[in-house]
């Protein structure tokens, strides 16, 4: 991992604030099992950065932010990469506009 | 922040997990230098003592909810994310826009000579745990 090569490879994947790769990150919480065919919840989506990659194995993603802006960033990104397993919503963290029991696994990334 | 865990229960099915991820500012993040094909540590950064004290909320908040029997841990790890910079300039330029790590690099004895020589990284402490919902 440490070498003068790796520069410019992770430079080129960056976003999110140079936050890590959405696959890096979701393959430091567990084996892929842990999203596979799950409904997943990101709570502070953001511009949809994790939530997009968990879209790649969970049966569906539902990424929640406050911030409208980030909304409309994730729903462009999701629409370009033909993401028809995700949805964004505008929403807090504290009052969460979604039902009750809808999800297996809920995110919270850089959250608390 | 309880109230957020509050939430993350009700959404939750039975049976469901929560994954609390976030930056671990228990310990110092490393600053790195490109020496040859790898990266020595030539520095440490610390958490700005404002965002400590919100890390430590954020721990009293999940110890609330494990508490409140919300949640119960089932473990997790603290990890390492590498932000590479070509230059020091770069680097310096990150640190001065931070909200989180303090601007001043306490450099080590090997990173005295020469600091501003590229490339540079950044290793920042992150960690996560995995709750199951109660």
């Amino acid at each position: 991992m440490s070498s003068r090569t790796e520069v410019g490879r992770l430079l080129a994947g960056f976003g999110s604030g140079m936050r890590p790769l959405a696959e890096r990150e979701l393959g430091t919480y567990g084996p892929a099992s842990l999203l596979r065919g799950k409904r997943v919840l990101d709570v502070g989506c953001g511009d949809g950065r994790l939530a997009l990659g968990a879209a790649r194995l969970a049966a569906s993603v539902v990424g929640v932010d406050p911030d409208a802006d980030a909304i409309a960033g994730a729903r462009a990104k999701a629409r370009a990469m033909r993401a028809r397993n995700v949805r964004f919503r505008v929403g807090a963290a504290q009052d969460l506009p979604l039902p009750s029991g809808a999800f297996d696994v809920v995110i919270f990334s850089w959250v608390l | 922040m309880v109230d957020a865990l509050r939430e993350a229960h009700r959404v939750l099915a039975e049976g469901g997990i929560l994954i609390d991820a976030r930056p671990d500012s228990r310990v110092d993040a490393r600053v790195q230098r490109g020496s040859g094909p790898r990266f020595v540590t030539v520095g440490a950064l610390g958490t700005r003592r404002d965002t400590e004290t919100d890390d430590r909320l954020s721990d009293r908040a999940i110890a609330a909810a494990k508490h409140l029997r919300l949640f119960r841990g089932r473990g997790g790890r603290r990890w390492w994310h590498r932000l590479p910079f070509a230059r020091f300039a770069d680097l310096r330029s990150y640190l001065d826009g931070h909200l989180r790590l303090v601007s001043r690099i306490r450099w080590s004895a090997a990173g005295r000579p020469a600091p501003r020589d590229g490339p540079f990284a950044i290793e920042r402490p992150l960690r996560y745990e995995v709750l199951d919902r109660l």
